[in-house]
């Protein structure tokens, strides 16, 4: 930066400095130091007013965040209840039990059943749908409002409207099939034998929109001049998407796979919510919601904080391969 | 020439076909849930069901309004989510600044570790969370909620708010504080009326997160008059026989702010989407 604006510079953060100090404990201390080693260097200053005002960031991050993570993994490794105060240092004793309950392999494998089919059906259907949506046609800027709407919604109310549509008796789903004689008996949506189906069907239809705005912004930065030019060679539409599209895609798909992949894993809220009162929860028990019944139903916080961390550590995991595997996209990406 | 005029026309219809496709699954649940809040309770439960209710009454808002504490938690929703905007906006703003602005040692990683964070999700934080917020003291307070919504927003909107800075040219700022203005001043003159489309993804990102958070609220909140709705909401679901005219009204209501929010700023939401996935 050139010399005279950071004169000025000077002037302006004493001000500034001050109506920040509160906001950032340690502040004040840095905040001598920069004034009295600032006066000669200017750099100080920089430094000092780039730290202060990335500072309130970084603190919630740190402790709202980082903080609680590094805890649980504390906690782990304690007999804790959820509320009252005491605790015991048991080692890796929660761990050890979680390797023999059977409940925990259960929920693992849910956990993946739901991940898998839920991540691999909205890519699908969100690299269509981007597809579609980035050709021109009447009333597009519509259709593209209206499609993200599910992704936009409060989570309860996406599982009240499924409820709703999949009641046994009342259920609109129901009455259809029955109505075009496709089933003789009504399916009990909500129960144990199709609550799976139900929420992996639910949570697409609730997340694939995120995939349809990323690609589909991803899309619209792509150069009308490479399909011109396929279109001259006498490419047809499916070696345009293979050989044009996919190419400059790929990058961000990366990406999309990667956060819908670990959102999809951790999901908590709709597969809670799907599976409360329904009586069959027990059957969509994932490895998030049995974390929190640990903590919440049980009052075992220790346990749950297990759950968490070993939720954690396969995340790290898969995504180390997922970058060693993808090296080529993570460049573009 | 036939053969090309076929094809094209098939493409075409395949095209619409999708768009109509598209259409019909995002809008037909909410269609469903508007024309169920509408229904007295007979037609609710007739079969075969009606698409238009033949009888609209607005008892079932009646009920909401009056009979359970939807308005608390609906105020309680706003302000929590008001709130939780401003604080990530102001926080984000600023870091943001410093990241493309200044320079200083460590700021790449602490630009990577802000990006790490990203990954977290609620559930392996929410617990010991908890366990923290109980220390300080702030457990069932709407305060507890805005921080926790704020630190979950960051790693996101300073990751879209870093990108559209790198876009507003220094010389404009550095113009500006030639002609006198102070660092302050060419800051809110100059480069936030420019980032204002990253201004307002950011909340928009934020004011979602907020209005749609379950698991904070109901882990962090134990007062019922403190409960934001998607909380107060599923507790609707708790009584014997499903009241669920009175539910698809609720689900109506807190669509609604939403829909409004969503549907005046989207525009900038794709925009600011494109910035911040072209950039990851």
């Amino acid at each position: 930066m050139p010399g005279p604006p950071d004169l000025r510079l000077q002037a302006v953060v004493p001000p500034e400095a001050s109506s920040q100090a509160g906001a950032a404990p340690g502040g004040m201390r840095l905040y001598s130091q920069a004034t009295r080693a600032g006066a000669t260097r200017p750099g100080r200053h920089q430094q000092f007013v780039g730290l202060l005002t990335i500072a309130p960031a970084l603190i919630l991050i740190l402790s709202l965040i980082l903080y609680p993570v590094a805890y649980s993994i504390w906690l782990s490794l304690l007999e804790k209840h959820s509320f009252f105060p005491q605790q015991r240092f048991i080692g890796l004793e929660n761990y050890v039990y979680l390797w023999g309950d059977e409940e925990f392999w259960t929920s693992l494998w849910l956990g993946v059943v739901y991940s898998f089919w839920t991540i691999l059906f909205q890519i699908l259907l969100g690299v269509a749908a981007a597809l579609i949506l980035n050709e021109s046609f009447v009333g597009r800027g519509l259709v593209r409002g209206i499609v993200l709407f599910p992704y936009m919604i409060p989570t309860i109310v996406a599982v009240i409207l499924w409820k709703w549509l999949l009641n046994d008796t009342y259920g609109v789903v129901n009455y259809w099939l029955l109505a075009l004689g496709i089933v003789r008996d009504p399916i009990s949506w909500l129960g144990t034998d199709e609550i799976m189906l139900s929420t992996i069907v639910m949570s697409i239809w609730q997340f694939f929109p995120f995939v349809l705005l990323s690609i589909l912004a991803r899309l619209q930065t792509i150069p009308e001049e490479l399909y011109e030019a396929a279109k001259v060679d006498g490419a047809s539409a499916l070696r345009r998407f293979t050989h044009v599209t996919l190419p400059q895609i790929r990058g961000i798909l990366f990406v999309v796979i990667l956060l819908r992949s670990i959102w999809m894993f951790t999901k908590f809220d709709t597969v809670w919510l799907m599976g409360e009162g329904a009586g069959a929860g027990r059957y969509i028990r994932t490895l998030p919601v049995y974390a929190y019944m640990r903590t919440l139903t049980y009052y075992q916080a220790g346990l749950g904080a297990a759950l968490a961390v070993i939720m954690f550590a396969i995340l790290i995991v898969s995504t180390v391969l997922y970058f060693g595997l993808f090296r080529e996209e993570a460049d573009i990406g | 020439m036939n053969r090309w005029r076929v094809r094209y026309l098939s493409s075409r219809a395949l095209l619409y076909g999708g768009a109509l496709f598209l259409v019909l699954q995002a809008a037909f649940p909410f269609f469903w849930m508007v024309s169920t809040s509408f229904k007295p309770p007979r037609e609710i439960f007739a079969q075969p069901p009606a698409f238009i209710p033949q009888d609209p009454t607005l008892e079932n808002f009646q009920r909401l309004f009056t009979a359970t504490n939807f308005l608390i938690y609906f105020w309680n929703s706003l302000t929590v989510s008001g709130l939780a905007v401003l604080l990530t906006m102001a926080v984000s703003a600023a870091g943001a600044y410093s990241l493309t602005r200044y320079r200083y040692p460590g700021r790449e990683k602490i630009a990577g570790l802000i990006l790490c964070t990203y990954m977290f999700a609620p559930i392996m934080v929410v617990i010991p969370f908890f366990i923290l917020v109980k220390k300080i003291g702030i457990e069932n307070t709407h305060f507890a909620l805005v921080l926790a919504f704020t630190s979950f927003c960051l790693p996101f909107t300073l990751w879209l708010m870093r990108a559209f800075f790198q876009t507003i040219p220094i010389e404009l700022e550095e113009a500006a504080m030639v002609d006198g203005a102070g660092r302050l001043r060419a800051v809110i003159y100059v480069v936030l009326p420019l980032a204002l489309p990253g201004i307002i993804a950011t909340s928009i990102f934020t004011f979602i997160l907020a209005w749609n958070d379950y698991i904070f609220t109901r882990i962090l909140i134990s007062s019922d008059e403190l409960k934001t709705l998607p909380v107060g909401v599923q507790d609707l679901f708790h009584s014997a026989l499903i009241d669920w005219g009175l539910i698809m009204a609720a689900g109506m209501m807190i669509t609604i702010p939403a829909l409004i929010f969503f549907v005046t700023v989207q525009r900038y939401l794709i925009r600011g989407w494109g910035a911040g996935a072209v950039k990851g």
